[in-house]
């Protein structure tokens, strides 16, 4: 038996007199819990397995591909992968990334309002934007993680296939990221932007989740509905396919064909696939201020 | 000087036709603050208005000297809110959820991970601390929501209907923190309708009805009434003839005798009329009212 002894204080309420990180530190606390709460860290084993599976989903096709090629490359060093580059790996992840914020926006925006933490937000140094940008942030913080962590991965190792040389292929082409990147706006904005519109005024998150996927998924049929019809100003419903205009950006930004889009085949520039999805994004932060200002 | 805790001026908040507060003139010193009406008065409106959610249809607020609508950061930085319905996310634990509060408040994440332990002991939630908060019972929640109103350590703190649905146990415990918020520093405005809460807890109390400002005071100048009752063991007439003699005011009821007014103290006349009539006495005291008496009495008629 140890012969340590010891006596417990119960010090009562201590006032707090140390550092304050005021408004930019509470933004930085929102976004963290924002995080935590989308990979279901510190919360029950059953909401992290959603999460990490669709991290699974985005990053172990990248690794094996770099793998493979890995293989194939040792028998013929010189040779392109077979696997694709980033366009199509892109395809992959905007599946992911869909299937992510589905669940993601309604856990961070309508859990709130459900469980009415929203009332401790508006007794904290933060106004209605801050708690758009923190939550909205954190969203596009890991849709943009899923988007460019596996790209990353593939373009540090097929660098390390080729044959000029690791460093010099790191570095001839960063024009690759350029395009990465944008189209990653794209991506992100695309398809977050409509989950957090929808989680803003949907009651339930199971309903928000459903609605939003319905919403993406069938809006291409509609598009090629309107692509068929035959009347006047018929053509511009072709635009209400929400699932393609990251497409059609990423098609244009990687000038990959565009063959079999609706609003492409209407005649439709891809710039205005772009335009569209700025569009939603102001939007959607308009629409989200007017609401939350209700309440913060 | 001392900056009030609160300040009204005209204040006037309607929602479209609906008027919930009509030109509010009030002024509160720092303090245990008793916000009491009956459901609908606009006590949780008035609340949301200090804390910056509703702007002044006319009017204005201060809050410890700040208008939220010259600084809402100003304001939202030195309080704290426990609001009537639930703000606990379920799937969090109370440690993790009452740190991340202080967080939102600015303390960096270190010091908000251990204050949070402490002030979840100092609501007798040590125990349950690292639990789920969709696990906890009414009782447990009401602390916990508690904690996060004071985790940050704010000059004030607002708390709407902090004893609703909790069992008198459960009741008593929520008062005694309540009462204790006061010994740390901490200005204090509770809000209810049940009346004896505000009481226990209070040292000063607003009236409202019908979004108006029926009565602000201290209490225990409120609750005061300046009456003296003694029950003596027979010969009431005695007595009640010899006070009268001096020129106090009696009413007698079987053997309870009421001094409602006395050309001196009250507590001398009726001793020196005992003294002079020989009567022993049973009992003496000043007659207090409660806050329900004064506000069933200052609430219209008609209503």
């Amino acid at each position: 038996m140890s012969d340590r002894t010891g006596v417990v204080y119960d010090l009562g309420y201590q006032p707090y007199e140390g550092q304050r990180l005021g408004r930019a530190g509470a933004i930085r606390a929102m976004i963290k819990d924002g995080l935590r709460r989308t990979f279901g860290i510190r919360r029950k084993a059953r909401k992290k397995v959603y999460p990490w599976g669709l991290v699974s989903l985005a990053f172990l096709p990248a690794a094996v591909f770099v793998g493979l090629s890995f293989a194939i490359s040792s028998f013929a060093p010189d040779a392109d992968s077979p696997f694709g580059g980033h366009p199509e790996y892109i395809g992959l992840i905007g599946t992911v990334i869909i299937l992510f914020v589905a669940s993601a926006a309604p856990n961070l925006l309508i859990s709130d309002r459900e469980d009415g933490v929203l009332s401790v937000y508006s007794s904290r140094p933060l106004t209605a934007w801050d708690y758009i940008w923190g939550r909205a942030g954190a969203l596009a913080g890991v849709a943009a993680a899923f988007f460019i962590l596996p790209n990353l991965i593939m373009y540090i190792g097929f660098a390390a296939l080729e044959d000029r040389g690791f460093a010099s292929a790191l570095f001839n082409n960063l024009d690759d990221w350029v395009k990465i990147l944008a189209t990653m706006l794209a991506y992100v904005v695309g398809y977050g932007a409509p989950a957090l519109l929808i989680s803003t005024y949907a009651r339930r998150v199971g309903p928000a989740a459903g609605t939003y996927l319905a919403v993406i998924f069938i809006s291409p049929a509609f598009a090629e509905m309107f692509r068929n019809l035959n009347f006047t100003g018929s053509r511009y419903g072709t635009l209400i396919s929400l699932l393609q205009h990251p497409e059609v950006v990423r098609n244009w930004v990687f000038d990959r064909s565009q063959s079999g889009i609706p609003m492409i085949s209407v005649g439709f520039e891809p710039w205005l696939s772009a335009v569209i999805i700025g569009l939603i994004g102001v939007a959607t932060v308009y629409l989200m201020a007017r609401r939350y200002r209700r309440e913060l | 000087m001392t900056v009030a805790a609160l300040s009204a001026y005209n204040l006037g908040h309607a929602y479209g036709d609906i008027v919930a507060l009509h030109h509010l003139d009030v002024e509160v010193p720092p303090g245990r603050i008793g916000l009491v009406g009956a459901n609908g008065a606009g006590k949780t409106t008035l609340i949301k208005v200090l804390l910056g959610i509703l702007t002044p249809t006319v009017g204005r607020v201060e809050v410890l000297g700040v208008d939220p609508a010259d600084d809402l950061i100003g304001v939202r930085s030195r309080i704290g809110y426990m609001p009537e319905g639930e703000c606990l996310p379920k799937d969090q634990t109370a440690a993790d959820f009452v740190s991340y509060a202080a967080e939102l408040a600015g303390v960096p994440p270190t010091e908000s991970r251990q204050r949070a332990s402490d002030i979840l002991t100092m609501v007798g939630l040590h125990e349950e601390r690292f639990r789920y908060l969709g696990d906890f019972s009414t009782g447990m929640k009401q602390r916990a929501m508690l904690a996060q109103a004071i985790v940050h350590d704010p000059e004030m703190v607002f708390l709407d209907e902090p004893t609703a649905g909790l069992d008198p146990a459960g009741r008593e415990e929520m008062l005694d923190l309540i009462s204790r918020l006061g010994g740390f520093g901490i200005n204090v405005l509770v809000s209810s309708h049940v009346l004896p809460d505000i009481e226990q807890t209070c040292d000063w109390v607003v009236m409202l009805d019908g979004g108006r400002v029926l009565r602000s005071g201290p209490i225990s100048g409120l609750t005061e009434t300046g009456v003296v009752e003694l029950e003596v063991v027979d010969s009431i007439d005695l007595v009640a003839a010899e006070l009268r003699r001096t020129g106090a005011t009696v009413e007698t009821t079987g053997e309870v005798l009421t001094i409602t007014s006395s050309p001196g103290d009250p507590f001398l006349a009726a001793r020196d009329a005992l003294a002079a009539t020989d009567v022993s006495l049973r009992r003496l005291g000043a007659r207090s009212t409660t806050l329900e008496d004064i506000f069933l009495g200052e609430v219209p008629d008609d209503e």
